[in-house]
């Protein structure tokens, strides 16, 4: 399933940002091959030999909005400097800058950590020494497959994401798995789980009553209760551990591990996130009975969710516990 | 003892990476694609019909995908729409209330190399809708 989810995700988002990179060649969005109507005012005037100086840029409202066929409105002026180089004169609007659609858009595919302001070589201006203003056009580097390069940018910042995000779970993970054998060795995990097992065994009936998972569950469960996220990931994958143990398949999930899955994506939980209190500080005691109140309904619904779909057809026959007692028992 | 299970923890975390990279690069794809904002803008004649605010949907499509982003999506939205507004307070119990989905199955499941995941996934996404549906409902009911 996740597999299906998952291609599924790479293939749309492939064919979508090519659906919408063609559309924007097509269309000439970025007016790739054309230079933007500007005038270009110089506040000291105009110094041929400087190698960089400030200027104010205006861009003439009913020439820019026919230009790129948008409708947008402009500030009077741009803040900007012109940097004169053996190449040509680049016009460089500064980096704070507001700029309109769509030129924070050039701007945006093009910035990079060492230049983030957006530059065009200008173009078509008969510059004298001493001038005050000059009209001429602006040429952008071409914008082309803006989406497709936004998505491999993505795709590679999100790798190292995932690789730093578990890397990150080592400390509490041996943590918790730590304290979790010393109270395995205690006998306190028996303990807990003779607890809870008249109320967790109707939503895990493949475990025997003598195994420590029920216990590892509900330690999950409560890290959960109390809005331990750090802690309950640990917890889970303990239990996650113990039903892997009970089940008779290699790689296919039992119904208990998406019964597990289903309360824990759903959160019981009665004390907030800490991520949420960070952000949202006191007022989040305004909302405490309103995420207890919608997190038993979402409970609810991943507990008769979990319960209903293993009844169906198609999900009911793999379930590994039918499926190894449906062979025949191996020779002997 | 406690060493032993502590390294236990270190094989999990590593166990982990592979399926992470997986879900969280389609994730990445899927975002800056721009097909999320898509799929915000078609759902939305369909939940303004049952009473969901349009502001509320992006979080909604965002919670089950990225903790991170949803969290950023609540600080943007009371950027926006200031701490006491009723669409912040639906966000933030939504966040409250239910985890990021796909996270969750791809570190549980990867922990114990479970490919089939059979039916986890649609299990998650419809206790998270009820979720979302029940912030919407809790928060328009106490404040509204």
């Amino acid at each position: 399933m996740l597999n299906y989810i998952w291609s599924g995700l790479i293939i749309f988002s492939l064919v979508f940002a090519l659906a919408i990179d063609s559309q924007e060649l097509a269309e000439n969005r970025f007016r790739n091959d054309a230079a933007v109507p500007v005038t270009v005012a110089f506040p000291d005037t105009y110094d041929p030999e400087a190698r960089r100086q400030p200027i104010e840029i205006r861009l003439p409202p009913s020439e820019y909005r026919q230009f790129f066929e948008v409708d947008v409105s402009l500030d009077s002026t741009y803040e900007g400097t012109l940097v004169q180089t053996r190449e040509g004169r680049q016009v460089q609007f500064s980096d704070e800058a507001s700029l309109p659609e769509p030129l924070a858009t050039i701007k945006s595919f093009h910035e990079s950590d060492e230049n983030p302001a957006l530059r065009g070589t200008l173009t078509g201006a008969a510059l004298s020494s001493g001038a005050a203003r000059v009209t001429g056009g602006v040429q952008f580097e071409p914008v082309r497959f803006r989406k497709l390069n936004s998505i491999a940018q993505a795709a590679l910042n999100f790798a190292e994401t995932a690789a730093s995000l578990a890397l990150s779970l080592i400390g509490v993970l041996g943590l918790m798995l730590g304290l979790v054998k010393i109270g395995e060795e205690a006998g306190l995990v028996n303990a807990l789980a003779g607890a809870v097992r008249p109320l967790l065994s109707p939503l895990f009936p493949n475990v025997p009553d003598d195994h420590p998972a029920l216990a590892n569950v509900s330690l999950n469960l409560l890290a959960n209760v109390f809005g331990l996220g750090n802690a309950a990931t640990p917890l889970g994958i303990k239990a996650m551990e113990d039903l892997q143990d009970l089940n008779p398949s290699e790689d296919t999930a039992t119904d208990d591990m998406v019964m597990l899955l289903a309360l824990n994506t759903s959160s019981v939980q009665l004390v907030p996130p800490s991520l949420l209190v960070a952000i949202m500080g006191l007022q989040i005691n305004q909302l405490f009975f309103s995420i207890t109140l919608a997190t038993f309904f979402s409970t609810i619904a991943g507990i008769v969710g979990a319960l209903v779909l293993s009844k169906l057809p198609w999900f009911r026959a793999t379930a590994p516990h039918r499926v190894q007692s449906a062979d025949p028992p191996p020779e002997d | 003892m406690f060493v032993e299970g502590a390294k236990e923890g270190f094989d999990v975390a590593v166990t982990i990476i592979p399926y992470l990279i997986a879900i969280l690069f389609a994730i990445g794809m899927f975002r800056a694609s721009g097909a999320m904002d898509f799929l915000v803008n078609a759902l939305d004649p369909v939940l303004g019909a049952i009473g969901v605010p349009a502001e509320v949907l992006p979080m909604g499509i965002v919670r089950p995908l990225t903790g991170s982003g949803s969290a950023g999506l609540v600080a943007d939205m009371i950027n926006q729409y200031g701490e006491d507004s009723l669409v912040v307070k639906m966000v933030a119990t939504m966040f409250g209330s239910t985890e990021t989905t796909f996270y969750v199955i791809a570190v549980y499941f990867g922990a114990v190399n479970i490919r089939d995941t059979r039916h986890a996934v649609p299990a998650g996404l419809f206790a998270d809708f009820v979720g979302f549906l029940a912030s919407v409902y809790v928060v328009q009911l106490l404040f509204g």
